[in-house]
């Protein structure tokens, strides 16, 4: 019989030190510090009225190196199925559309929305980036983003320094990023104020399009006591190039009726109305001012912050975002969450064009786009969220909210029956998602 | 644009004569906690980014993007 | 101790920490003026210069030569508090100065428990012999200190005794104490460790250490032959449930040389071994 002699020297020991100190000890908790970390999620996005849906996967995945140098690789995958408004505004009788490809056509039920139902889409999109410190008060940071759908490119590099001051009090910093999009619509990019035309007839498209986008972003944050710190950002936007959205269409109506004009749809199939492809400037430029403060409330943290945003486009916002974390033992917290946002609409934002082609009629503008996300309206996020701790020490939460969009029309943009009808896309989606963060 | 830049400037201004604000190293016990942190769960900031950048007319704020796409 | 000692507590005020801070200060010196080799007027002095003659020693020293026996029998005779007179002709300053063979056979004579008498209390040496408690004090004065923070109802703290540390519980406000071991090159660390409960000892020959005609000599001695530990790691970090105990694992760890990893890993012991 072999006696075991695993553990021999260390239980002798263990009872030898009992009698030396006269204690019984607690047993040693120690790791080595994890190099992996992992943040990842599902996420469910979905709109009401057969509108967009979205299932997310999400993962953030940082190595630690040696001397606070670490590399954080992102991968998110979506699938996108569901209808968006197309930008045409409803009728009182059904309506029939060309889709974006040319190739078929889709009909919407007397009095709905226009939504085209054409996208199902799945976006992949990585990113890598690189943080270390520099000096003894300095962090760097430099990256890449990437990501790929059908019809769409991204690809970007960006660059961030901080600097600490006053005992780490004070942090100034600045980033800058490239970013370098192209677009491939379905179908080929249509001419800006051109008509939808027939099933088969894209003789008013071309190819792809570009666009440039410089972000730059300057900050401070600053410790005001031992409870609250805050934070200052302003940011500038630049875009260049192709702006417009492809798909995204603008009804022509009669200048005194406000209703659609009509239109016989070819042989194949075609628009039933006279719709004209949106048209927006070349450049944007956008400025942002954000703030935000975290106020420690004995065991339970507040965090409030507002954005201010305003650009060459005309449209302003406002974003005020409270967050309200509430401890539940050492394990778990509830969090609940309430963002309001609103915004004014675009120069160039339109309900419907007059007819291009009455000699009695207003003029076309250069630019225009009903495009509801342009436009004016106020947003409501309401949501809670509850995390905990695993067994093995990781976190898990889920989180619930509800995000409605209500929109306004300019009045003066109102014509004859548009007013019986609510011409707003207004939103209302779900939004759901589950993370957990565990290390390696 | 020009109010704005100049109000951008005052802020940064009245906080950079915050020299004298602040706390000691050995105080920094509350504002070491995860919770504290001004962005706690990158994964949820970077989510609504994409959302609302998706969904509304303004963008980011607090840092950058990390990426257009073809939302619609 | 000859290293600098740390208290890293979280006080809610300056007077409770300094006050703890002081509670730990005053335990550690006591402990180090009791049993340092380097005073004329403690109990090691005593039994050092008895020069053959019993020695009756108190219930503490009792308890700390129990122990030293204790750990005589564990390493097979390897860590023997009679070991430090070797440091006669052995001193590990980075040079090339390696003892001749027959001053270190000389001093042998000198060195060896089987040679002492321990009846408790009663301690008897030869003439010429000499205990050193080194290899334990700094350990236990670190365990010592942790059960007095505790006893006195104090907040989540770490005592870190020249790089021999021990805790009283995780701290509050985070995951776990992060104890940085120290790399090859000064300052750089290697190795991040998250300690929550226990201790954390380090052994190695980072600093004390003979370098001649491209062999490196360690400081561990073995009592046996009165020369270094061949093949001894060049670092051994420990986590045990007290700094005692993971001292002790990771000297005998270095005094088993080639075999060092082994004897770890049979025992289980969480530990970080370098070569």
């Amino acid at each position: 019989m072999t006696i075991s002699k695993e553990r021999s020297v260390t239980a002798t020991l263990a009872a030898a030190t009992c009698t030396l100190l006269g204690t019984v000890p607690a047993p040693v908790d120690a790791q080595e510090e994890p190099k992996w970390d992992f943040n990842t999620s599902v996420l469910y996005y979905g709109e009401d009225g057969d509108r967009v849906q979205d299932a997310s996967l999400k993962a953030l995945i940082r190595r630690m190196f040696v001397d606070d140098r670490y590399l954080t690789l992102g991968i998110t995958v979506d699938t996108l199925t569901g209808a968006t408004p197309s930008g045409a505004i409803r009728q009182d009788g059904a309506q029939t559309f060309t889709r974006p490809s040319g190739n078929g056509s889709y009909v919407v039920p007397a009095g709905e929305h226009p939504l085209d139902d054409t996208f199902h889409d799945t976006r992949v999109a990585l990113s890598a980036n690189w943080t270390q410190p520099t000096g003894r008060a300095g962090l760097f940071d430099v990256g890449t983003s990437f990501s790929k759908e059908y019809d769409y490119t991204h690809l970007g590099v960006n660059a961030r320094y901080a600097h600490d001051f006053n005992k780490r009090n004070t942090t100034l910093s600045a980033g800058i990023s490239f970013s370098q999009d192209s677009v491939d619509p379905v179908g080929g990019s249509p001419r800006p104020l051109s008509e939808m035309l027939d099933v088969g007839d894209i003789s008013n498209r071309s190819g792809s399009e570009d666009k440039d986008i410089i972000d730059v972003v300057v900050g401070i944050t600053q410790v005001i006591n031992p409870k609250l710190i805050v934070q200052a950002n302003y940011s500038l936007s630049q875009s260049d190039g192709y702006l417009n959205n492809p798909y995204k269409v603008l009804s022509v109506v009669d200048p005194i009726t406000g209703d659609t004009l009509a239109r016989t749809p070819g042989i194949e199939g075609g628009p039933s109305g006279i719709f004209l492809f949106e048209n927006r400037p070349d450049t944007r430029t956008q400025h942002s001012i954000y703030t935000q403060a975290k106020y420690y409330m004995g065991g339970k943290v507040l965090d409030v912050s507002y954005r201010y945003m305003t650009d060459d486009w005309e449209i302003d916002s406002h974003t005020v975002d409270l967050r309200y974390r509430w401890p539940l033992g050492s394990e778990k917290y509830l969090e609940p969450h309430l963002r309001f946002y609103t915004q004014s609409e675009a120069e160039f934002y339109r309900l419907s064009l007059p007819d291009p082609n009455d000699p009695n009629g207003a003029p076309l503008p250069a630019y225009a786009s009903s495009d509801y996300r342009l436009g004016n309206f106020d947003a409501i996020t309401a949501g809670l969220k509850y995390g905990w701790t695993t067994k093995n020490g990781n976190e898990m939460s889920v989180r619930l909210e509800w995000y409605r969009q209500t929109g306004t029309i300019p009045a003066d943009q109102i014509i004859g029956n548009q007013a019986n009808r609510d011409n707003y896309p207004d939103l209302n989606a779900v939004i759901a998602q589950f993370s957990y963060r565990f290390d390696l | 644009m020009k109010k704005v830049i100049l109000l951008a400037g005052l802020v940064m201004a009245a906080c950079a004569g915050c020299s004298s604000m602040g706390v000691e190293p050995w105080e920094r016990d509350v504002l070491a906690r995860e919770e504290m942190q001004l962005t706690t769960d990158p994964l949820e900031a970077a989510t609504d980014d994409h959302i609302y950048f998706s969904k509304e007319a303004s963008s980011g704020g607090r840092g950058f993007g990390g990426g257009g796409c073809g939302c619609n | 101790m000859g290293s600098p000692c740390e208290l890293i507590t979280e006080a809610g005020s300056r007077d409770r920490a300094r006050d703890l801070a002081r509670l730990v200060a005053d335990e550690v010196w006591r402990i180090e003026d009791k049993f340092s080799r380097y005073r004329d007027d403690n109990i090691v002095h005593r039994i050092n210069t008895a020069a053959g003659r019993g020695v009756e020693v108190d219930e503490e020293t009792a308890g700390l030569l129990d122990f030293a026996v204790t750990l005589y029998e564990l390493s097979d005779r390897k860590f023997d508090i009679t070991s430090g007179v070797l440091r006669a002709v052995w001193r590990f300053d980075g040079s090339d100065r390696v003892p001749e063979p027959e001053a270190v056979r000389g001093i042998l004579d000198k060195v060896g428990w089987d040679k002492v008498s321990w009846q408790r209390p009663v301690l008897t040496m030869p003439a010429g012999m000499e205990i050193d408690l080194g290899g334990i004090g700094k350990e236990y004065a670190a365990d010592r200190a942790i059960n007095l923070l505790r006893a006195a109802g104090a907040p989540p703290s770490l005592v870190n005794l020249g790089g021999d540390l021990a805790v009283s519980g995780p701290p509050s406000n985070r995951r776990a104490w992060k104890v940085a071991i120290e790399g090859d090159l000064e300052g750089s660390h290697d190795r991040l460790i998250e300690l929550r409960q226990g201790a954390l000892t380090t052994s190695g020959d980072a600093r004390r250490y003979l370098l001649r005609k491209g062999v490196r000599y360690g400081h561990i001695l073995d009592p046996t032959t009165g020369w270094p530990v061949p093949d001894a790691p060049r670092s051994v970090t420990v986590a045990a449930d007290t700094c005692t105990q993971a001292g002790m694992i990771s000297t005998m760890a270095m005094l088993r040389g080639q075999g060092a990893e082994q004897f770890l890993a049979e025992e289980g012991i969480q530990s970080w071994c370098r070569r």
